[in-house]
């Protein structure tokens, strides 16, 4: 067994494998291999190993059916822009008509409620007053909007 | 389909019967309830009876006795005139002439010697009253609340 090499590291043999390092480390490291047995070997173990990566690689992507995948990703697109609609339109989702009719319900009775017996403003409006005393005033309590006539007999 | 009718059906009952008793039963008669009421600075009494109104004549008026002396049920139609004796031969006469949006038009004119000495023309909230206060009675006045209600 050789001894350890010192001068670079594994990270930067392989970087070097990968034409990673910078133009004049490169050279540096491409000079020592030449030099260093260790490293060299080290060198040529990631080439393998890259080698055997990109030919699996390869493989692997000549098996995909680029139409199938196309296919698959307008799907998936699909199918998301569905969900996200239900999500917004929660409340128009299956049961639309029972859900419209309940809504138009609701406002009917409301509107029936708010417009029956209960007009705002005074208990009574005074829409004239004919008489031969000089003294007549017409109050609203404020707390319960009853409308008083006063008249003076006098 | 079949589900989609169902619901129609249910919400046209709904419809129906929100506004059905507004339109089929026209409602043509008042119930007119006048109470005529004796109020002076004597002891200090409140009756019973006039428990819904007081509050709103103590916030006015600084008699401390308010006594009912009369309460008198007119069920009167449209145009309908009806009378009520006041004490000091004194006549209280109440015609409900129409119906202006929600609120009751009453014609009231109280008359003393058959002559008419105060007449006005309200527009009284259904189910409400109003009072006409001023006729001198007994070291005290009269308060005449007129309260009426659509039938």
């Amino acid at each position: 067994m050789g001894k350890k090499c010192n001068v670079y590291t594994s990270e930067d043999i392989s970087r070097f494998v990968d034409k990673e390092l910078p133009k004049n480390t490169y050279h540096e490291v491409k000079q020592h291999l030449n030099i260093c047995l260790k490293c060299n070997q080290k060198a040529e173990e990631y080439r393998t190993l890259s080698s055997v990566f990109t030919d699996h690689a390869h493989q692997e992507i000549l098996k995909i059916d680029p139409a199938e995948l196309r296919h698959k990703l307008a799907q998936t697109q699909e199918n998301l822009e569905k969900k996200s609609l239900r999500n917004v339109f929660g409340i128009f989702g299956k049961n639309i008509y029972l859900k419209l009719a309940s809504i138009a319900a609701i406002l009917i009775i409301s509107l029936y409620t708010f417009q029956g017996d209960h007009p705002a403003g005074p208990s009574a409006i005074v829409k004239s007053i004919d008489t031969d005393f000089a003294s007549v005033v017409i109050i609203e309590t404020q707390k319960e909007n009853h409308t008083i006539i006063w008249f003076s007999e006098t | 389909m079949i589900k989609f009718i169902k619901i129609i059906l249910l919400f046209t009952g709904i419809s129906y019967l929100c506004f059905f008793p507004q339109h089929a039963f026209a409602k043509n008669r008042i119930l007119t309830n006048v109470k005529v009421i004796h109020a002076s600075t004597g002891p200090q009494h409140v009756d019973p009876s006039l428990n819904k109104i007081i509050s709103g004549l103590q916030s006015v008026f600084k008699y401390t006795s308010y006594r009912l002396i009369k309460d008198q049920q007119l069920n009167l139609g449209f145009k309908e005139s009806g009378q009520v004796s006041l004490p000091g031969k004194r006549t209280l006469v109440v015609i409900p002439a129409n119906m202006e949006g929600k609120r009751i038009r009453y014609q009231i004119s109280i008359q003393k010697n058959r002559q008419s000495i105060f007449q006005t023309q309200v527009l009284l909230k259904n189910n409400s009253s109003i009072t006409i206060g001023g006729p001198q009675f007994n070291n005290g006045v009269l308060l005449l609340n007129i309260s009426g209600s659509v039938h």
